[in-house]
């Protein structure tokens, strides 16, 4: 009679009964690819989501006092003090005259770094980089001026003739104004810039972090956080963020029970297996020992497939909705390992209580 | 016969038959609340995106243009348009009139004042409602400034309307001006020969903090302007814009126009705001409309799909409970299929015990979920009570897919069983 190891056992169980142990798997697949999708999702949710929240536009201003410029250096300060992250513009406010002679708000600024900041402008195209005289009249300033391609301003006796790239809509204060590139505006009216607008990314403590790194970069000058954003973009965030947790609380138990009751259904159908161990002299711990590490087994064979599945999932649904990839998380994994060895543990354990009041003969005689 | 079998079945296999149902009974409270959560998740963001304020702004058409630089009007027009207070009411009746949550009529005047302290200086002052009912109505919508402006915080009390006389006036001070000029609550200012009474200091982190905010029917008496308003902010629900709606709706055919202008689009709101008030120019402000859209379609979507991996791992999850629990009963099959049963009757037996194990756990697991949403629902959205519980749409769709799944599950092991000649099943057991 050939030595029937232990291991051998094991292997026995789970490649005779194929069919059993293939669906015990693909339960246990399901519940680890089901835990490892919503886990990554979850652990990128916060970035996604202030990401989205950019579109808002500057989160600080930061304004020079009425009586001097900003320090020539302060863009530079700004970006180093703000992080790589942050959108930076810079912004020079004049009054001058239309060709009306109606007085109008010319704003010098970087049509690059605004088109990136305030991404919500409606410009039939944006100005040529290459044109210094490109500029962007907004809708209502734009009625005020005669010449509407080429727009002649004076400012305090200078002229100027600036080339409309197309009307800006907002629906905001940008609508009465013009646009034009700050090195024009700077050497048309010789005014410096007075207002740099930040965004920056994340929730209300690290705006107010940054606001506390402007303020030393940039002392005596008024760095102010636009209030109603920091405070709804965290509001809003926290909440889709309590969302996620009670979805995937929900999802993960529901998903638990039913592989649960899967499982345990199984191992209770393989009463006479464990009656005839019984009579042949296995003793309980033996065949608990027996259960349980074919369950461990399938629950680990579960987690494998069950992570390369669920971050698939979460990479899918990621890039659907944000438009952006989610990498695997290797750190979700000790979680997904311990909630389907938790699983397998109780399915396999379960039973067994249920099977130990059992006689051994009773069981094999059909009773 | 049919029917004893089907009761029988339910009565002695009870472990088997919770088994099945508890699964099923799971699926569908979490297939439920993650749909209920999932209807509703557009209206409670934007809820909490009303924080950002008004999203369509109206001005009179005929207006001098602005020359404000960081909200700090330099050369105040003088002789401009104006908007008509008493129009106003009017936007009570355009198409989307019920998608109007908030209005916010101002009217910016100079007022020359003296402070308590005894100095004469010029201060910039904004006509405003505070609590002001549009219509008689008792229904009518009661809004004004504090309602749309959620970030503004005040300590004190806003203005009474109703206590505004030509001698006196109540009025609330901006932050900082209330700190050049060393004002209190419970001060009283003289200007123009009005006794203003501080009752309380606003804080709103711009420019209005420099100033002082009165009702608008005082300001208007001030300026001697009756009737008039220089901008009004209005807050209103919207559909996020799509390509249809940044379409010119005076270039669409009547049919197309007539779509435009049934969607709560900002655009089409716009556009009946600019109808029903004479004289005004109504614009979305993008900033904040543009935004709300994008944020609104990433969170809702982010719960559909949510919602849809929920969907898939309890029909997983339901499928291999309910083929597990077919497969256990393959002695049961062999046995009647020795006693002559037809498979045709025995695949009717079992898809009926499936069918109403489904629609019973599936009714349960919609009500379990759909409480389970509501309470979610209102713990993290804090103040929507309103919200009804139970959606009736969701029961059919919910209950379709518990059978759909159930059955789905049961099949193969059911085909497996009925396949296999019934003296093999009843030998292996023996």
């Amino acid at each position: 009679m050939p030595h029937l190891s232990f291991t051998g056992m094991l292997r026995r169980s789970l490649v005779h009964r194929r069919a059993r142990s293939l669906s015990a798997l693909v339960a246990m697949t399901v519940s680890a690819a089901i835990a490892t999708a919503l886990l990554t999702l979850y652990a990128d949710l916060n970035t996604k989501l202030h990401k989205e929240f950019r579109s808002f536009g500057a989160n600080v201003v930061i304004t020079a006092p009425a009586s001097k410029p900003l320090p020539p250096d302060a863009l530079l300060r700004v970006h180093q003090a703000a992080g790589k992250d942050a959108l930076i513009a810079e912004f020079g406010y004049a009054v001058a005259t239309t060709d009306r002679g109606t007085s109008v708000v010319v704003a010098g600024t970087d049509f690059a770094a605004v088109r990136k900041l305030d991404s919500w402008w409606q410009v039939p195209s944006w100005p040529n980089p290459d044109d210094a005289n490109a500029a962007l009249p907004g809708q209502r300033a734009a009625n005020f001026i005669s010449d509407k391609t080429n727009l002649k301003l004076t400012f305090s006796g200078h002229p100027i003739t600036l080339h409309s790239a197309g009307e800006l809509r907002t629906g905001g204060d940008e609508d009465s104004r013009i646009y034009l590139p700050l090195d024009t505006f700077t050497q048309w009216t010789g005014v410096q810039p007075s207002v740099i607008e930040v965004q920056i990314p994340g929730g209300a403590n690290t705006v107010e972090a940054a606001i506390a790194r402007l303020r030393t970069a940039l002392p005596e000058i008024q760095v102010q956080p636009v209030r109603e954003l920091v405070e709804g973009e965290s509001r809003i965030v926290d909440r889709t963020h309590a969302l996620m947790y009670g979805a995937v609380l929900l999802i993960a138990l529901t998903v638990a029970v039913s592989v649960l009751a899967t499982l345990s259904a199984s191992v209770l159908e393989r009463r006479r297996d464990f009656a005839l161990m019984k009579a042949l002299g296995g003793s309980q711990t033996q065949l608990m020992a027996l259960f349980l590490l074919e369950a461990l087994a399938l629950a680990l064979a579960g987690v494998v497939l069950g992570f390369i599945i669920g971050s698939a999932a979460a990479w899918v649904i990621s890039e659907t909705n944000f438009h952006t990839a989610t990498l695997p998380h290797p750190s979700v994994l000790p979680l997904v390992v311990l909630l389907n060895i938790v699983i397998a543990a109780i399915a396999a354990l379960f039973p067994v209580r249920v099977l130990r009041g059992l006689q051994p003969a009773a069981l094999l005689k059909g009773e | 016969m049919f029917f004893r079998l089907l009761m029988e079945s339910f009565r002695r296999q009870r472990r088997r038959k919770m088994l099945a149902g508890i699964a099923i009974l799971l699926g569908t409270t979490a297939v439920t609340a993650m749909l209920a959560l999932a209807t509703t998740i557009g209206d409670r963001i934007h809820k909490e995106l009303a924080v950002y304020g008004a999203n369509i702004v109206v001005t009179p058409k005929a207006a001098n243009l602005d020359v404000k630089i960081g909200g700090v009007d330099i050369r105040p027009t003088i002789g401009n348009a104006y908007l008509h207070e008493s129009d106003l009411k009017k936007l009570h009746t355009i198409f989307w009139a019920n998608n109007i949550t908030g209005i916010s009529p101002q009217l910016p005047v100079q007022l020359d004042i003296k402070t308590p302290s005894g100095d004469d200086t010029t201060v910039s002052a904004l006509g405003l409602w505070f609590h002001h009912a549009l219509t008689n109505d008792p229904g009518s919508l009661v809004t004004g400034a504090p309602a749309l402006h959620s970030w503004w915080k005040l300590t004190g009390a806003w203005p009474q309307e109703a206590d505004s006389t030509a001698g006196g006036t109540d009025v609330v001070a901006g932050s900082s001006l209330a700190s050049t000029l060393n004002l209190k609550t419970g001060d009283t200012l003289t200007a123009n020969g009005r006794m203003l009474h501080v009752t309380g200091i606003v804080s709103t982190g711009d420019a209005t903090d420099k100033q002082i905010l009165l009702p608008l029917s005082a300001a208007q008496s001030i300026a001697n302007l009756p009737d008039a308003v220089s901008r009004v902010e209005v807050s209103a629900r919207t559909k996020p814009e799509d390509a249809f709606a940044r379409k010119d709706p005076d270039t669409l055919s009547p049919q197309q126009h007539e779509i435009w202008y049934c969607r709560p689009y900002a655009n089409s709101i716009a556009y009946q705001i600019r109808e029903a008030v004479p004289g005004a120019q109504a614009e979305q402000v993008r900033r904040v409309e543009q935004s709300e859209g994008t944020v609104l379609q990433r969170i809702s979507g982010l719960m559909w799909l949510v919602s849809l991996a929920a969907l898939l791992a309890a029909g997983f999850a339901v499928s291999a409970a309910m083929a597990t629990a077919v497969l256990e009963r393959r002695t049961e099959i062999g046995l009647m299929r020795s006693l002559g049963a037809s498979k045709g009757s025995i695949a009717l037996l079992f898809y009926s015990e499936t069918g109403l194990l489904a629609v019973l756990s599936g009714a349960l697991g919609y009500l379990l979920g759909s409480g389970l949403a509501a309470w979610l629902g209102a713990r993290i959205f804090s103040g929507d009570g309103s919200a009804a519980v139970l959606n009736p749409v969701l029961l059919p769709v919910i209950i379709a897919l518990a059978l759909i799944v159930a059955i789905a599950g049961s099949t193969p092991s059911i085909r497996a069983a009925l396949a296999v000649n019934p003296s093999t099943i009843l030998r292996e057991d023996a």
